[in-house]
């Protein structure tokens, strides 16, 4: 329908505009927190984050995760969102996943070349999900959330329309098709 | 001024009635407890997932602080926040065993703002269900009182499904049905085959999936597949007050919309015994007002109704208005529901879907239909879909780095989910009581809620658990996870019953034109006036009713009756 279309987009402007007086902070880009954001972590903090973010989501063909602001992401949550448990989760977690890529692998994440830190991650990643381990789940939980959720990763790593327009209950996979972002 | 009539909430139930009585002619003042909220304007359904607060996540700390309650419901996120109750300005207690979940908005619309458009009509079955089985009293009404304004409401609200010819789940005036998937029709054939008095048929929603003119003239338009609905619709594609029966209210000159106004209670004359108008506080300025009418619809939703009526005590009524019975707050019913089973379903793999459908399938109740129940009185009925998981199985998969990337970037195995609803008996003892002592910060006295499910409600939850895993399993699922109840009233979101409908007066709230036994100018449309609840989603019911009382209202006051 097309002349909905427009109608919409002439009143998507006003409506972003409400919501954000509405719901208060809307539509920052997650460049825009990183440059001008909350700093929860301390530089070193952040340093592991970004290499563990990136580890997990490394720049393929699209974005990876710090291109996507997913440590940015993760920032701002720790400042704004998170409950004194997350926090001590998301903290426990990069504080105990650096000690335990030295204990692994006798080098610091840094020190790492991205094969091992991507070899090393993947050990650990199973281990940890295997046990259920709740703090971990949760790391993992919120650097996907921040990566496939971000326009990067929703419309050059995945698809995403904001107004498909229509429901279409079978269409054939391809070589070309990609998930659905939401 | 006297206005011919006051609505109480402009919810669902107020929508129906407003609209309907201006349309008669009649002068009518709409009051709203909660902020205004402007169509379009105040919906955040523009916004991509990165655009939103948090991209969609509550803090923690807030959520649990003001939301602790709200933030329960799966469509609370920082995009409809704004459309739920602080839960921490709007207080009400239970028994520290029995927690019922109170899911609400207060807001112009209210939750027909962010409800989840199922819409379903009620049957013969359902209305005969009290007198057969004994349960509850009596419904001085039957499918024949309702099928025609069924109809009315259908085609005003815009209700897309397909006519399935059930006598138990009445086929009514729809738009066309949103197709399944494949896997979603073969899981049908499979079910069907097995069960042969079972169906799957497409859910029925309320969703304009083509427009008629009288839909376009509200400017409304057709559903874009979004699934963006409980933040609200700027297309108008989905039925709600904001979108269809304010605005038609509206465009008969005859309304006046107030919000910001709580009602405290109804005023009652002593004398003649009929409601007079109602007291109300104003939700900014705490100061008192009155509004004066000829008649008083109450459709502030069935906990708020009853909250409003045992609110309106005198000299004469020290129970509450119409409460001669002492059945008001009584009786409240809410659907059984987070019940169920998902799982892997197999095949497909060589397709996909486009677009997001903001419906699914619908499998109608058969327990005590065509097949026996292990126990209990009643039935279920299952909602479901079959759709391909999206990145989210990727938060608990092992699997990091560029291998969990192009994994991801695939569309996942299809995975069902069947949803149970399952219907609660009325029992006088699950009631809302207020408190002689504790008021909210309005000075109105907070609600007490105490429910509890009943041995038929717990072996109807051991029957619900275990039929959705058969039909997974002889579907050939796999990963099947069977999800119990909750633990908490309230969550189904469906709560009815508190001032029901019945023949006498002595046993009940209000008589078949949903007019209170006691008071003949008092009205109540909303969900309190449940006499049972069936299994389907009742807000299809509750509009019906609306109308229908509206209508017999209208003629009562032309002829001088009330
Ligand atoms: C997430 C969700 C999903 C749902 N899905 C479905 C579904 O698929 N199908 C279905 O049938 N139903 C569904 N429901 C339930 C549906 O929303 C309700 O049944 C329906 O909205 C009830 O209509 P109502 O008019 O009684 O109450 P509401 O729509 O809640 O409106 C009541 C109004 O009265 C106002 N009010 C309350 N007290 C006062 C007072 N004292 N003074 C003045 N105003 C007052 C409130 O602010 C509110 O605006 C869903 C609900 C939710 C929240
Ligand atoms: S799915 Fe349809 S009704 Fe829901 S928000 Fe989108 S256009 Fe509106």
């Amino acid at each position: 329908m097309p002349t909905s279309h427009t109608a919409f987009a002439a009143d998507r402007r006003a409506i972003l505009r409400s919501a954000i007086l509405l719901v208060g902070g809307i539509a920052i880009a997650p460049e825009l927190l990183a440059a001008t954001g909350p700093t929860f972590f301390s530089p070193s903090e952040r340093a592991q984050l970004d290499l563990l973010c990136e580890t997990m989501i490394p720049t393929t063909d699209t974005p990876g995760a710090i291109a996507a602001g997913v440590p940015a992401f993760l920032d701002t949550l720790m400042a704004n969102w998170a409950s004194p448990k997350s926090r001590a989760h998301i903290q426990g977690v990069i504080a105990s996943l650096a000690r335990a890529a030295e204990a692994d692998t006798g080098k610091p994440l840094a020190a790492l070349s991205a094969a091992e830190r991507a070899d090393w991650l993947a050990r650990r990643d199973s281990a940890l999900l295997a046990a259920k381990d709740p703090a971990y789940r949760q790391f993992k939980q919120l650097v996907l959330t921040g990566y496939y959720y971000s326009e990067a990763g929703a419309t050059q790593e995945l698809r995403y329309e904001l107004v498909p327009g229509a429901w279409e209950p079978s269409i054939p996979v391809t070589a070309d098709t990609r998930s659905w972002a939401a | 001024m006297t206005f011919d009539a006051i609505v109480v909430g402009s919810g669902m139930s107020g929508g129906w009635a407003a609209k309907e009585l201006a349309e008669r002619g009649l002068k009518v003042l709409v009051l709203e407890r909660g902020k205004s909220l402007e169509h379009g304007a105040d919906y955040t359904d523009g916004l991509s997932p990165w655009e939103l607060h948090q991209y969609g996540m509550v803090s923690e700390n807030e959520a649990d602080a003001e939301y602790p309650v709200q933030s329960q419901c799966y469509a609370f996120s920082a995009a409809t926040k704004h459309l739920w109750v602080k839960d921490s300005d709007h207080p009400y207690t239970t028994p520290p065993d029995r927690p019922f979940l109170w899911i609400r908005g207060y807001h112009l619309g209210g939750r027909s703002i962010m409800w989840a458009r199922q819409s379903y009509r009620m049957s013969e079955m359902d209305f005969e269900a009290n007198k057969k089985d004994g349960h509850g009293v009596d419904w001085p009404i039957r499918y024949a009182d309702m099928a025609s304004w069924y109809d009315h409401v259908e085609t005003f609200a815009g209700i897309s499904g397909e006519a399935n010819g059930l006598d138990h789940l009445p086929d009514g005036k729809f738009l066309p049905p949103m197709a399944l998937t494949p896997p979603e029709a073969e899981f049908g054939r499979k079910v069907e085959a097995a069960f042969p008095t079972r169906r799957l048929i497409t859910g029925r929603c309320a969703h304009l999936t083509a427009p008629t003119k009288e839909h376009e003239e509200l400017g409304r338009s057709a559903c874009q597949y979004r699934s963006l609905c409980e933040r609200g619709c700027s297309f108008g594609a989905y039925f709600s007050s904001l979108s269809a029966t304010l605005p038609a209210a509206q465009r008969t000159k005859n309304v006046t919309i107030v919000t910001d106004a709580i009602v405290h209670s109804v005023v009652q004359d002593p004398k003649t015994g009929k409601a007079t108008g109602v007291r109300v506080i104003d939700r900014n300025t705490k100061a008192g007002r009155t509004y004066d009418a000829r008649m008083v619809f109450l459709c502030a939703s069935t906990l708020g109704t009853a909250q409003v009526m045992l609110n309106s005590r005198s000299a004469e009524d020290p129970r509450g208005i119409a409460n001669r019975s002492d059945q008001v707050g009584r009786n409240l019913i809410d659907h059984l529901s987070g019940l169920g089973a998902s799982g892997i379903y197999p095949g497909h793999a060589d397709i996909y879907h486009r677009g997001r459908r903001p419906n699914g399938f619908y499998i109608p109740r058969y327990r005590n239909v065509t097949e026996p129940a292990d126990g209990y009185v009643r039935g279920y009925g299952f909602q479901g879909r079959i759709l391909r998981d999206g990145w989210q199985r990727g938060m608990s998969e092992a699997g990091v780095g560029a291998d969990l990337k192009a994994r991801l970037r695939k569309p996942g195995p299809w995975r069902v989910s069947l949803s149970g609803f399952g219907e609660m008996l009325p029992r006088p003892e699950n009631r809302i009581t207020l408190s002689e002592t504790n008021t909210d910060k309005w000075g109105i006295p907070v609600p007490h809620i105490d429910v509890s499910l009943g041995p038929n409600e717990h072996a109807m939850i051991a029957q619900v658990g275990s039929d959705a895993r058969a039909m997974l399993e002889l579907a050939g699922c796999t990963d099947i996870e069977v999800r119990k109840h909750y633990g908490g009233v309230g969550l189904g979101i469906h709560e009815m019953g508190t001032a029901r409908m019945g023949h006498d007066p002595n046993t009940s709230v209000v008589n078949r034109y949903n007019q209170a036994h006691d008071v003949p100018n008092l009205f109540v449309t909303d969900g309190a006036s449940m006499s049972s609840s069936g299994c389907q989603n009742p807000s299809l019911t509750y509009m019906a009713l609306s109308a229908r009382a509206a209508h017999h209202a209208a003629a009562f006051l032309k002829e001088g009756k009330i």
